[in-house]
């Protein structure tokens, strides 16, 4: 019995660390894009995950859509605000030191917490459906369908992502002005074009990322901070820009939380994820996956 | 990173010949502040002992996070760590230890210099992104670690400092009390940065800051100085939240070290003008100030209108006001849309 | 720097004087002769514990308006309108004492509390120091009341009877007994004690008890607990929680498949959002409730529990909460007390809300010598087809107790 259980125990963690670290991943991926690319640290991304996950919830509850739909639609308005935002604000202080862009967000992200209590209310939300909380059952470990889902997607995602950044002419374009924006704009790029490009496809990721949130768990404004320092932490571990890497990182801290709650507490979670970062950045300062920092800015 | 001060050293170099009397200007003029305080508490106004105690802490902490963030330029992003460890040391040895709040206060800011220099010596290694991720995540460890002890925390559920009955080792200060202390916290953190700005030890600071590969080369040791420069934060930080703690009676893990507290410091200085001893001391008063008169009048948009304030100010100002002025005077160029235009892309 | 910095100090320096010119410190005082009864509230309107703020600040507004309808607070056959003023403490307990000492400053004397026990507690220690008396709607934790405070009262059920009211209605009203209860509960102060109050009172009707399992305040992912709690096999799983963490429990069980004959959760199922973020999942849950609209007992200002529902519905468009009840409550325990001193002197008042003793929509309103209110019993409710069903105390029970809860 005692060993029985903790072998199905230590699978169950494993399998729901997984499942959690992909949907991290998935938040912190668009993070991790523009960090690497801008080097801007955006501190607004966790209120972008949260709007996604408002609107899913809208789109839900008066137009009957399932999220999986919806989130489609979260992700082309939050590329919209995401291109706006960057081409009309932060734009003009883009070549400002990294604390200017870090004020910038800030004020941004008070905002967007702030106006989302006003509007939505401080009610916690959740999106429903049939399936997010049925289980498959292997043995005596089960699968949850909803974070299934939401890891399927948050792989398929971050894979064509990089095929996107990697064979399409928009997607070079990126990677070029994050390596050398002199060079790229010499090359005939348009540079404040494709900074809001990408800071509006990492509004849409932040947006799909927080559908599936909202479909799996519970929202309310005042999460939005929550997700922001989560995506520091798995950007920084998988390397800066490193879409990849993200995803590592983001498996990495679900693993390492799923197993501190298990054999420590569930109070000791957080502790060993930052646990893990500090460690991490002693011995490999450019993260697991990353080389020296400038190098690896837009390893992809 | 280095626009900003490239700038304000560039100024300095063709260093004017001053009247002697003109060195100790700045002194006389924080001592006239710090006496003009003590009479503004002592008979002045009407209802805003708290506020201004608030205000004076913010002084404090926004000018010792510019030691290491302004002057040296190591963006530290876990700052808040110290403010936690001198609160949650002073709170431990006052109910575990029985020890008066002076002594504990003693004890808590030496503890908080040593915890700098102790994680400043691996940590300073780190550059830019990595040393305020790093220093990011110490904070929200300790915070972890202190939430995980509650013997001798209490944990999530928060520490009473004893205050009143047989356990109270030192006389609660009172509101009176805790207007000077901060205002002595605030005087010394403000003379501290002004020591620094005019010493050796200061130019060593900024010369790391331009281009700490040149500094070494120059013979300075930048290990040591970077250490002290963190280290010497840490213990003004440290000081602040032990006295907070005192002051607050009941502290929890959440907010003695919530990340907030550190980007408020960022902003303070960032806003003031960072690397300058007087911009973190207007930043602080002015940003205090502002979102207390928000939350006064606003109550439920304060921080909606907050962000937008703080949005426009830098996209205005983005090298700080001091810097900014200083800037204008030196070129006789006020205009802010060419200070918009410098950073644009 | 010293360019820029000396004329600019100087300036400081000259302002401090000017200012140091004028006026003379002193109270402004905060009930003025105008005839308006001042009356500080810090509220949590932003940040993390703005939902249940917002719904105290509503149980303080309807208590101002009910209050002025009837003419105002009778002092000494004076007539004071009732003014509260609301302040945004953004969730923090520092902000919170903050501004106690700032409504100090201002010569509010009288406070009405903030929401949450962390909070609270901060508040209780100023209010303390400074003399004010503070009406406390919503910090149970019995640490607040162990400081040896006099001027803190209490008008909500300890936490220590949060999770000990659901054993209490389980042991009166199960059929088949369960056997064996487990016990999850979020780390801070408030969630712990109602865990240890919740075990004790276990332990004593002679149950098996499974240890607690802690999580971190806040967590949405509560697995690890699951997994641990669900080799015991318990019959019934308390939850000493909050909302976000309540819903976890719930939802994750369900995932992890975790199936007791029922779940019981402090704070959490009485709340719209609970019902309604979880949907089926809801149905059986068990919650402890400080009010339901069947809480018996009537006052001059709010009517009986069924009344009150109705204003809160009237004014604000939801269905009473019971956060919007202990709020309206203490603010009327305060009402109370002046009139009661005839005087708005905070000794007085003090004096006169711990000789309180009286019925209201909320049930008696009567401090013990800590100044909690231990005479009110909780009720407890059940999620029954999306509706909050109060199934104990019997005599107030407004449905039959659903058992095995778990059944769908």
């Amino acid at each position: 019995m005692a060993r029985h259980w903790l072998v199905t125990a230590f699978l169950q963690a494993t399998v729901y660390g997984l499942l959690q670290g992909g949907l991290l991943a998935l938040v912190a991926v668009g993070f991790s894009l523009v960090w690497g690319v801008m080097n801007v640290v955006n501190l607004a991304h966790g209120s972008f995950v949260i709007l996604g996950a408002y609107i899913g919830w809208e789109l839900n509850v008066h137009a009957g859509l399932d999220p999986l739909l919806g989130m489609f639609v979260a992700a082309a308005a939050l590329f919209v605000i995401g291109y706006a935002l960057q081409r009309w604000l932060i734009n003009l202080v883009v070549n400002a030191p990294i604390f200017i862009t870090l004020l910038l967000t800030f004020g941004l992200s008070l905002l967007f917490v702030q106006g989302m209590n006003i509007v939505f209310s401080a009610n916690y939300r959740s999106i429903q459906t049939d399936y997010a909380s049925t289980s498959l059952t292997f043995g005596e470990v089960r699968v949850p369908l909803g974070r299934l889902l939401a890891f399927g997607i948050a792989v398929l995602i971050t894979v064509a992502l990089v095929a996107v950044v990697n064979r399409t002419r928009t997607g070079l374009a990126i990677i070029a002005t994050g390596m050398d924006r002199g060079a790229a704009r010499l090359m005939g790029i348009r540079a404040r074009h494709v900074y809001a490009l990408t800071f509006g496809l990492s509004a849409a990721l932040a947006a799909i990322a927080g559908t599936m949130v909202g479909t799996i768990g519970t929202f309310n404004p005042a999460a939005a901070g929550g997700f922001t320092l989560l995506s520091f932490v798995i950007a920084v571990l998988g390397g800066l820009g490193n879409m990849y890497g993200a995803l590592l990182g983001g498996l990495l801290i679900g693993l390492v939380e799923a197993w501190a709650g298990l054999y420590l507490s569930g109070t000791w979670m957080n502790a060993m994820a930052f646990l893990v970062l500090v460690v991490v950045l002693a011995v490999r300062p450019s993260g697991l996956v990353g080389r020296a920092y400038y190098a690896a800015r837009v390893e992809v | 990173m280095s626009d900003l001060n490239e700038t304000a050293v560039e100024q300095r170099t063709p260093r004017p010949v001053e009247a002697p009397w003109h060195r100790f200007l700045p002194w006389g003029a924080l001592i006239v502040l710090m006496l003009a305080m003590l009479g503004l508490q002592s008979q002045l106004y009407v209802g805003q002992e708290r506020t201004v105690t608030t205000i004076l802490m913010f002084v404090a902490l926004a000018q010792a996070w510019n030691i290491i963030g302004g002057f040296t330029g190591y963006a530290c992003f876990g700052q808040v760590v110290f403010f936690g460890i001198g609160g949650y040391a002073t709170a431990v040895m006052m109910v575990h230890l029985h020890v008066s709040f002076w002594l504990a206060l003693s004890l808590s800011g030496v503890g908080a210099a040593v915890f700098g220099a102790v994680i400043g010596l691996p940590l300073l290694r780190l550059k830019g992104h990595y040393f305020a991720i790093a220093t990011l995540g110490v904070a929200e460890g300790m915070r972890e670690l202190v939430t995980n002890l509650p013997r001798l925390t209490g944990g999530g559920a928060g520490i009473t400092v004893p205050t009143v009955g047989e356990d109270a080792t030192t006389a609660y200060l009172g509101n009176d009390g805790f207007y000077l202390l901060f205002l002595a916290i605030a005087g010394l953190a403000v003379a501290t940065a002004l020591l620094i700005s005019r010493s050796r030890f200061g130019f060593a600071l900024r010369a790391i800051h331009q281009d700490e590969d040149a500094a070494a080369a120059m013979g300075i040791n930048t290990t040591r100085a970077k250490v002290l420069a963190f280290s010497l934060s840490g213990l003004l930080t440290g000081l602040v939240g032990a006295t907070y703690a005192f002051q607050q009676v009941v502290i929890f893990p959440d907010r003695l070290f919530d990340v907030e507290i550190t980007v408020l410091m960022v902003v303070m200085v960032v806003i003031g003008g960072s690397g300058t001893v007087l911009g973190p001391l207007l930043g602080a008063v002015g940003l205090q100030f502002l979102s207390e008169y928000l939350r006064n009048h606003y109550t439920n948009a304060h921080t909606f209108i907050l962000g937008a304030i703080i949005i426009v100010a830098v996209i205005f100002l983005p090298q700080g006001l001091v810097n900014y002025v200083r800037e204008a005077r030196h070129s006789g160029n006020f205009s802010l849309l060419a200070n918009v235009r410098r950073f644009r892309l | 720097m010293r360019s820029t910095a000396a004329p600019v100090l100087a300036a400081l320096t000259a302002a401090a004087l000017i200012t140091a010119g004028c006026g003379s410190k002193g109270s402004s005082g905060g009930e003025t002769d105008s005839g308006t009864l001042t009356i500080g509230a810090a509220m949590s309107l932003t940040g993390s514990l703005a939902r249940e703020g917002q719904l105290t600040k509503e149980g303080y507004q309807l208590c101002q308006q009910k209050v002025n309808a009837a003419g105002g607070v009778d002092v000494d056959g004076k007539k004071l309108k009732l003014d509260i003023k609301f302040q945004d403490d953004t969730s923090q307990p520092d902000v919170a004492a903050q501004l106690v000492d700032q409504f100090n400053d201002d010569g509010v004397k009288l406070i009405l509390s903030s929401y949450g026990s962390a909070n609270t507690q901060s508040q209780a220690a100023v209010i303390e120091r400074n003399g004010q008396v503070m009406a406390d709607s919503a910090g149970a934790d019995d640490a607040i009341f162990q400081q040896g405070y006099q001027r803190t009262f209490a008008v909500l059920s300890p936490a220590t009877e949060y999770a000990a009211s659901i054993i209490k209605a389980i042991d009166e009203l199960a059929t088949p007994k369960p056997k064996s209860f487990a016990f999850m509960s979020a780390d801070d102060g408030f969630s712990k004690t109602g865990a240890k109050g919740g075990m004790d009172e276990a332990k004593k009707l002679g149950y098996q008890v499974i240890p607690a399992q802690y999580f971190a305040e806040g967590s949405t992912d509560v697995s690890s607990a699951i997994t641990h709690v669900k080799s015991d096999r318990p019959d019934v799983v308390i939850g000493t929680v909050h909302l976000e963490e309540g819903v976890a429990i719930v939802k994750q069980s369900h995932e992890l498949g975790l199936q007791p004959m029922a779940f019981g959760e402090t704070v959490a199922p009485p709340t719209p959002d609970f019902t309604k973020t979880l949907g089926r999942l809801a149905n059986g849950v068990l919650g402890s409730s400080q009010w339901t609209e069947t809480t018996a007992g009537e006052d001059k200002y709010f009517g009986n529990a069924k009344d009150y529902a109705a204003d809160i519905e009237k004014e604000f468009g939801h269905p009473a909460d019971y956060h919007d009840a202990e709020a309206s409550a203490a603010c009327l325990a305060m009402v109370m007390a002046v009139e009661d001193a005839g005087s708005t002197d905070p000794d007085a008042v003090r004096d006169s809300l711990a000789a309180l003793d009286t019925e209201s929509f909320f049930g008696t309103i009567k401090f013990n010598d800590k100044g909690q209110n231990v005479y009110k019993p909780m009720s407890v409710i059940q999620v029954q087809d999306g509706k909050v069903v109060t199934v104990w105390p019997t005599d107030a029970a407004e449905g039959s107790f659903m058992w095995p809860a778990t059944g769908s």
